[in-house]
Formats: structure tokens, sequence, C-alpha cells
């Protein structure tokens, strides 16, 4: 009885072991054609999806998914696939280099813009510079194109400019912007120096404070 | 009691006037020499709109804009002294006329040069607040004609009374405190040949 019972449970055991072993192979050897068909519709729709820009993965994205297709044999029985496969590594690759291209052009582009942004708060430099060359002019012509020059840096022709004589909260009569520059003008001497500068959201100079050297 | 009434009237007078001179302070040394400096630099500015004017080289537009300046250096009823050597008496204009006249000076070449530019009478502060002072400057006119010869020439001394206010404005919410200089009457003091 107890040797009947011994057979039982070893005949139980193979059976399990059978069994079980059975699956495992199943899933990691070979696919079944269920299996299989349903990789190919999933593989299919998503390079579809890729090559028709229907996708919203990111390229990063479309990249790893083409490289997990690829992992499955696809050239014996589904041949378009690999075609597919390879009309979307060259679309994904081209976009990702078209994609850097235009991220390089951009960073130039601000990089170039905040330099000139740089510039532009730094009227000071301008400014003083363009005060010489209007006093300095050797003939009105080239006096007039420096002052058109520095007018482009203010808001208005009519920008306030403030001179301040000391420290002593004591200014000249007010002017503006396009009186005091044909002041440098006429008298050819620049007797201030740039104090203050207030800008509007255009980074036009809407006010301007000189004082006396 | 005419005396008394007199004495009472000028001591009346002195304090208000005392009062109204107290309300602003003395001027620092530092700042006098700001405003000294400015009226001063106000007078050599017309010297030379004076002779970018008289200048027939300036453009006509030039010309005109200039006058526009020059004329804001003046009090409103400013009058400026014209002499010559050929008359003994000194006419007077306004600004504007004056300047205009200047432009159109009848020779084909001008020259006019200011030098000596100084105080003769220093600012002094007036019972209203305001600085008067006379400066006087040197005038050597040259006329040439077509030829390029000089034709005429004088020397002129000139004696500019200058007015300088103490005023307030608002500028972006913020107020500024400026002196105002106004040149006055611009009196001839005497002509020579040189």
């Amino acid at each position: 009885m107890l040797k009947q019972f011994k057979s039982i449970i070893i005949l139980a055991m193979i059976a399990l072991v059978t069994i079980c072993g059975a699956s495992s192979c199943k899933s990691s050897k070979k696919l079944s054609k269920k299996e299989y068909k349903m990789l190919v519709a999933q593989a299919t729709k998503d390079l579809d999806a890729i090559l028709n820009d229907e996708t919203e993965w990111t390229l990063e994205e479309q990249l790893e998914r083409i490289e997990e297709i690829k992992k499955i044999d696809f050239s014996k029985k589904n041949p378009e696939i690999v075609e597919k496969i390879e009309l979307a590594e060259i679309k994904v690759s081209k976009a990702i280099a078209e994609r850097d291209r235009l991220a390089e052009l951009k960073r130039i582009e601000e990089e170039q813009r905040l330099r000139e942004l740089e510039e532009q708060n730094k009227p000071k430099t301008g400014l003083a510079e363009l005060f010489d060359l209007i006093a300095n002019a050797t003939d009105v012509n080239t006096a007039n194109k420096y002052i058109r020059e520095a007018l482009d840096l203010f808001e208005s022709p009519d920008a306030v400019v403030l001179i301040r004589l000391n420290n002593f909260g004591d200014y000249d009569r007010p002017t503006t912007a396009v009186n005091y520059l044909n002041y440098l003008k006429d008298q050819k001497k620049v007797t201030v120096g740039v104090d203050n500068v207030k800008f509007n959201a255009e980074n036009k100079i809407t006010e301007l404070e000189l004082i006396k050297k | 009691m005419k005396k008394v009434l007199f004495a009472i009237a000028f001591a009346f007078f002195a304090l208000t006037g005392y009062q109204a001179f107290a309300q602003e302070p003395e001027l620092s040394p530092e700042r006098k020499q700001a405003i000294d400096s400015l009226a001063l630099e106000k007078v050599r500015d017309l010297s030379k709109y004076i002779k970018l004017i008289g200048s027939k080289n300036t453009p006509w537009s030039e010309a005109n804009r200039v006058i526009d300046r020059a004329e804001e250096l003046f009090a409103p009823d400013a009058e400026i002294g014209v002499s010559s050597l050929a008359k003994k008496n000194i006419e007077y204009f306004k600004v504007r006329p004056y300047l205009e006249r200047l432009m159109r000076l009848n020779y084909d070449r001008v020259e006019i040069d200011w030098y000596k530019i100084q105080y003769v009478s220093d600012l002094q502060r007036q019972p209203d607040g305001t600085y008067v002072g006379v400066i006087t400057i040197f005038q050597t006119f040259k006329g040439y004609d077509a030829e390029g010869r000089l034709v005429y020439q004088d020397t002129t001394k000139k004696d500019i009374t200058v007015y300088v206010k103490r005023k307030e404005t608002q500028i972006g919410g913020r107020l500024i405190g400026f002196w105002d200089v106004l040149l006055g009457d611009m009196r001839v003091k005497e002509t020579t040949i040189k």
C-alpha cells in the first residue's frame, strides 16, 4: 500500500515537472502563432505610426521602440516589417539630427541675442562714445549722422536729459535728447559724463542723467 | 511825523525783506561756484552760437536752429546793442531780430570771436532769491568781401547781465531743483578799431 502511494507521488511529481517544463519552454524559446500574429500587428501599427508621424512618443522613445521590434526576427515571414524598421530608423535618426541642429541654431541665436542685449544694456559706453563723435565731427553732415545714431538709443527725441552740476541736488535747466545732441554738435565739446540711464520695456532710454565733469 | 512814518515803513520793509532773504539759506561755496560756472558757460555757449549764426559756411537750416537755441538763452525782453565805427549811436535790438540780422550781414565771409569772458560783477543774491551778475566779453568782428579782402573790423567790449534763479520741476515723479540761467541785456561799452 505504502509502495503504491510512493509510486503515485512520484508519478504526480513527474507530471508536474513535465507540465511546468513545457510551459516554460513555450514562453522563452518559441512563439505561438497567435503570439507572433499579435507581435506583427503591434509592430506594424507602431512602425506605421512612427513613419506617418502619428505618435506622441518622443524621438528617443520611437528609437527605443524600433530597437525592441528589431529583437524579433520578422525577416522570414514578414519582410515588409524589416523594410519598415529600416525606413523608421532612417526617419527617426534624421529627425533627431534635425532637432539637434535646430537646437544648436537656437542656442547660437540665443547667445547672440543675450550678447546684443548685454551690449544694449551698456549704453553708457556707447552714448559717451557717440557724444565724443558728435562733438568732434569734422562737418555738420557727419555730426548729424551720429546724432541720428544716438537718437536711436532713445525712446523719443524728446526724452528728458538732466545735467547734474554737483552732488548737492543742483541741475542745469532740463533739456531733451535732440537738443542736447545738437548742443554737442554746436559747442564741439563734451563737459559731462553719463551718470544714470532709465530704459523702457523696449530697452530705449526714457531719461538720461548726465553729470558735469 | 513824516520821518516817523518813513522809519516805520523802512523797518517793515527791511524786516520782511530780511525774512524773505532768510527763507533760503546761503549757498555753500561749492554750490555758488557751480552756478557761477554755469552762468559763465551759458555766455560761452552764446559766443559759439553767434559765431555759427554769423558764419556764411553754416547751412541755412542749421543757422535757424541755432538761432532758436541762442534765443532760449535770453530773458524775454532782453536787448542786444550793436555798434559800428561808422556810427556814433548804439542801436539796440530784441534778441531774435539781432540774430536774424547777424545771419544776413552783407559780407561774403564773417568772423566773430569772443574772448576775455569774465565776471565784472559777481553773482549777488537779490531779495527774491535771484542771483544777478554781469559778465563782460570782448568781441572781434571781421567782414570780408568776395575777393577775400578784409573790409571791416572792430573790437567791442560788451557787458551781459545774467540772472540765475532756482526753479523746480517734476520729472518722472521726481522733484528736480535746477538753476535757470537767463541772459539779460547785452550793452555795448566801447568799440575800437583793431
